[in-house]
């Protein structure tokens, strides 16, 4: 463990992942204090103003809406759009923010029950074999069928809008990856003499699978899983820019880029006008995602010549 | 140690081939001298991860990184092998030496014919047709005593069984009539009824061809059966080398006495096993003196700070050790028997 | 290896039943009335409770699963797949009518994947850890980290909101007048290229070409990036093997040893791979065409899913489904064939 800690260290490209996935961090935690909700809801983006065309950085609250803040009696704890706001006058940077609370809790919660229901069927499946294996490994082979964001979109659509749903969408067609890689893993480890020394000692099979097996065979599913959460974030991020993913008005980073999709052309005569509305959230998921990746891949080629048995 | 220059073909001086890991400096090879002669096989025992195989490819320059070559000469026909260019080399391996390896089932290509593969070295090398280069494919096959030869030139190496893979590697390897053959353990992945064949087969084609052979292994049974001169290492070391007959009769080096004496007897009672204690050292950890000393029944405080030289005893008989009266008393005991 | 592809075909329609039935039961998650939508088309014959009722007897949204289920497989079987709001058409019509734009994207778009993504990745793993190597890898891991939907928005934006180099559709209006109305242009594949070029029609199939380059750069990136990725540790595990050792100690040439004896072992894992990914660009495709407003399959996906257009949205997953089964199927049969071990035994 201690090994591959230094080693995500001392590689360049791990070492600039870790920083970025730091800075996510930072930001995540700090959202309240860099960027104060205006409202009940945090995660419900202030408008700046009504106009549907999105305005620049340095944009300053309409007076309409300072007037209904008024009217509510509420402390207007900021009133300068930093970032600009997309169409219909959302705040992009508090989106921004508030949208990497959304992206932690995206990619989290979905990797790690995906994960735990993928272990979970791939061990048994592996580990029991005969008739269970072939039932399973079909219904996993049914799964995988559908294209990823084809079936999440159909489900968002079914289910309707709401993170929520897209979470169950994103773990349901998820799981299927991590079940084949431990099943994988486990096929060959359970032919090791150590296993069958355990079952001859009469250990029950729940905890050979737990005790022995897992724990020599769960390295490479976490090293998906690191992968994972980035495209999570993707997925979860295109499902709302084509329409069906967070309510309006979600803090949500493709939330934001979908607001965003109208207006890239710019106006005549001006095309880079709107460019603030896909930089800005564009970066961010951009950068999310590379953190994870250069992490996840760093951790990949670590676990490659351990698996080789090299030095 | 060199008996007649006439006949020289192969002379390895100071060779020392390190690995340079993340984890710190392997000595892999650390000063080794033998030589081969026309017509004649030397043999290198040695257990596993003693240099054996990497003194191969390093003579080959095969070596993998992080692998390096540091310093000495590898003198083939007279001509240093280590200030060769890779393109030279080229075009000696396979042609002026060839190897054949441990594992015949991985050391063939899965996906191309065992015809392809013997017949590849042959229109690299000479520049023949793939016609003819296959009909010499066949021929070779028979040589090597592998029914139906038409046959099996097409077919893939998992149809063959292990010792018909390793019969086709021997065709592979003998194909251009290399005049030095190196073999790295070629018979430990096989049966022990087939390893005899193969030996057999070996010996025939070498006479066939007065060819050299280095064959390297652990096994004393197949080194007493092939070889003319042996270079026992340890360690990265050659520590002791000398003709078949005088390891065999009047060793001198602790380790080869406990080599010798590890094979079970039948003919005399035996209550226990006789093995050497304790397990090869650590190649990043090296003990100080010489390397052999934690195990050694001889060893003396001297062992322990001063690595010996290799001393030549007499004509033909080098031992890198300080205590080697010592062991000719064992050996006066009577406890060795020549094989 | 036949016992393998028997098998394998075997369990072609148990698959195929599975994921109709995966389907079924997503959309059983709709209230019969909902579902009821996606067949009707004329609000008028909604009018009366009376006639929804006996719409709803019609179709079996409200018998017990099993034979609900039957009936829409039969119903689906015989291509009713229902009406899409979001193209005013029957769906099978509206598929039918899409599918060639995504055909000529995807096929278009399959070449450079595999070109470059292969031939890159087996530089990057003979130049392990040098700098030619990083830089790639580098370059391939922005490539998967760049979602589509980004990096076509920065498409668009460079190339047509700034340059106006590459417009968006699949057509210039000039053109569309001549390739769907037009008395003498004969559409043969309705692949708007090939049918330019077999009618002698070059302004056509240039602009057709024009359209489609930044939808092609976009769909392939990530495709790429991940075959890359792919190529380079098949490899890279290739050129460690035995083998490729066995070949240099006979003499080959370098160029022979990397390009014959290690990357032929090397793509059968690729093949297998490869095969799936194209099969996966059609996700892709969804995004991309929206982007560049491509009138293709996914496209339509997305604006059905958008308006709630549940009949359309059940319907494309199960083609995408079935498309995929499909494919993998003939990736998986590809693989018997291509590799010696699995064929002769």
């Amino acid at each position: 463990m201690n090994r591959t800690l230094r080693k995500l260290f001392s590689n360049a490209s791990s070492l600039v992942g870790i920083v970025l996935l730091f800075v996510f961090i930072i930001i995540a935690i700090l959202a309240p204090v860099i960027a104060p909700p205006l409202s009940e809801d945090p995660y419900q983006i202030p408008r700046m103003s009504w106009d549907v065309n999105p305005q620049p950085p340095g944009f300053s609250m309409s007076d309409n809406i300072r007037d209904i803040y008024d009217y509510m009696g509420k402390d207007l704890k900021w009133d300068i759009s930093i970032c600009g706001t997309a169409e219909g006058g959302y705040d992009i940077f508090y989106g921004l923010i508030w949208g990497t609370r959304t992206a932690f809790r995206i990619g989290l919660i979905t990797v790690a029950i995906a994960a735990f229901i993928g272990v979970f069927i791939g061990s048994i499946s592996a580990y029991f074999g005969g008739w269970i294996d072939e039932i399973l490994m079909r219904i996993t082979d049914i799964f995988l069928s559908f294209p990823f964001l084809v079936a999440a979109m159909v489900l968002t659509t079914i289910l309707g809008r709401g993170l929520d749903k897209v979470m169950i969408a994103l773990i349901t067609f998820g799981w299927m990856g991590y079940a084949r890689l431990i099943r994988g893993s486990i096929l060959s480890a359970k032919e090791e003499t150590y296993v069958m020394a355990a079952k001859a000692l009469g250990v029950k099979d729940i905890k050979i699978i737990w005790k022995h097996l897992l724990p020599n065979t769960i390295f490479p599913v976490m090293v998906q899983a690191t992968m994972n959460i980035g495209s999570m974030v993707i997925t979860a991020a295109a499902l709302s820019f084509l329409g069906v993913g967070a309510p309006v008005g979600y803090a949500d980073w493709g939330q934001m880029v979908s607001f965003a999709r109208n207006w890239i052309i710019g106006s005549p005569g001006n095309a880079g006008q709107y460019w603030f509305t896909v930089f800005y959230p564009g970066i961010f998921i951009v950068l999310f995602v590379l953190a994870w990746n250069l992490i996840g891949d760093t951790l990949r080629d670590i676990l490659d010549p351990r698996l080789r048995g090299e030095l | 140690m060199i008996k007649d220059n006439k006949k020289l073909l192969l002379e390895v001086k100071n060779l020392k081939t390190y690995f340079f890991t993340e984890d710190g400096i392997v000595k892999a090879v650390d000063g080794v001298d033998f030589e081969v002669y026309k017509g004649e096989t030397l043999g290198v025992v040695g257990e596993s991860a003693c240099g054996k195989s990497v003194t191969a490819f390093s003579i080959m320059r095969l070596l993998d990184y992080p692998g390096k070559t540091v310093s000495g000469e590898v003198i083939f026909k007279g001509e240093n092998l280590l200030k060769k260019t890779e393109d030279e080399m080229r075009r000696i391996r396979g042609k002026e030496i060839a190897m054949i390896f441990q594992e015949p089932m991985t050391a063939l290509n899965p996906v191309l014919t065992v015809g392809f593969q013997i017949s590849e070295a042959l229109m690299m090398h000479f520049k023949i047709s793939k016609k003819e280069a296959l009909k010499k494919s066949i021929e070779l096959l028979k040589k090597v005593e592998i029914p139906i030869p038409e046959q099996r030139v097409n077919e893939y190496p998992h149809q063959l069984s292990g010792g018909m893979r390793q019969r086709a590697m021997i065709a592979m390897a003998m194909s251009c009539d290399p005049t030095l053959l190196i073999a790295d353990e070629p018979t430990t992945a096989l049966d022990v009824t087939i390893q005899a064949q193969i030996l057999d087969l070996m010996k025939s084609l070498l006479r066939e061809f007065n060819g050299s052979l280095i064959m390297i292994t652990h096994d004393l049974g197949v080194i007493a059966e092939i070889a003319d001169s042996i270079a026992v290492m340890y360690a990265g070391k050659i520590v002791e080398y000398a003709d078949k007959r005088t390891i065999f009769y009047t060793p001198l080096h602790p380790y080869t006495f406990g080599l010798l004496t590890s094979i079970p007897r039948l003919d005399v009672e035996m209550k226990r096993l006789n093995v050497i204690p304790g397990i090869v050292p650590n190649p990043l950890h090296f003990p100080t003196g010489c390397k052999f000393n934690p195990r050694c029944r001889f060893a003396t405080n001297k062992c322990r700070e001063e690595e010996p030289p290799l001393i030549k005893v007499e004509e033909g008989h080098l031992v890198r050790c300080w205590n080697i009266d010592k062991v000719v008393k064992e050996v006066k005991k009577g406890l060795l028997v020549g094989v | 290896m036949l016992s393998y592809i028997i098998r394998r075909l075997l369990l072609l329609p148990i698959i195929l039943l599975g994921v109709t039935f995966l389907i079924f039961c997503v959309f059983s998650l709709l209230s019969p009335m909902e579902r009821l939508a996606t067949y009707v088309h004329d609000p008028a014959t909604l009018k009366s409770a009376q006639s929804i009722e006996r719409l709803i007897d019609k179709y079996h949204l409200d018998d017990p699963f099993p034979l609900s289920y039957i009936n829409w497989i039969n119903r689906i079987v015989h291509l009713d797949l229902g009406w899409s709001q979001a193209a005013n058409q029957p769906v099978w019509e509206a598929i039918c009518q899409r599918f060639p734009a995504t055909l000529e994207l995807v096929l278009y778009s399959i070449i450079p994947v595999i070109l470059v993504g292969i031939w890159l990745g087996v530089i990057s793993a003979v130049h392990h850890n040098d700098m030619l190597d990083q830089t790639i890898r580098v370059t391939a891991i922005i490539g998967w980290s760049l979602p589509t939907f980004i990096f076509g928005l920065f498409v668009l934006f460079i190339f047509y909101g700034i340059l106006g180099w590459l417009p968006p559709g699949r057509l210039s209006a000039w053109a569309q007048d001549i390739v769907y109305t037009g008395a003498n242009f004969k559409s043969y594949t309705r692949l708007v290229t090939i049918d330019a070029l077999l009618n002698g029609n070059i302004p056509i199939f240039l602009d057709a070409l024009r359209h489609l380059i930044a939808p092609i750069i976009t769909l392939s990136y990530i495709s790429w990036a991940f075959l890359l990725r792919i190529t380079r540790s098949s490899m890279l595990d290739t050129l460690r093997k035995d083998y490729v050792r066995t070949a240099r100690a006979k003499g080959v040439d370098e160029h022979t040893v990397i390009h014959l004896h290690a990357q032929k072992n090397a793509m059968i894992p690729v093949m297998t791979i490869a095969g799936m990914m194209i099969i996966r660009m059609m996700a892709g495709v969804v995004i991309t065409e929206t982007i560049f407003t491509y009138p293709g399959l996914g496209f339509w996906a997305a604006s059905s899913a958008q308006q709630l257009d549940y009949g359309s949205v059940i319907s494309f997953a199960l083609l995408f489904a079935t498309l995929m089964v499909l494919g993998n199927l003939i990736v998986d049969i590809s693989y018997a064939l291509i590799d010696p071990r699995v064929r002769l035994e």
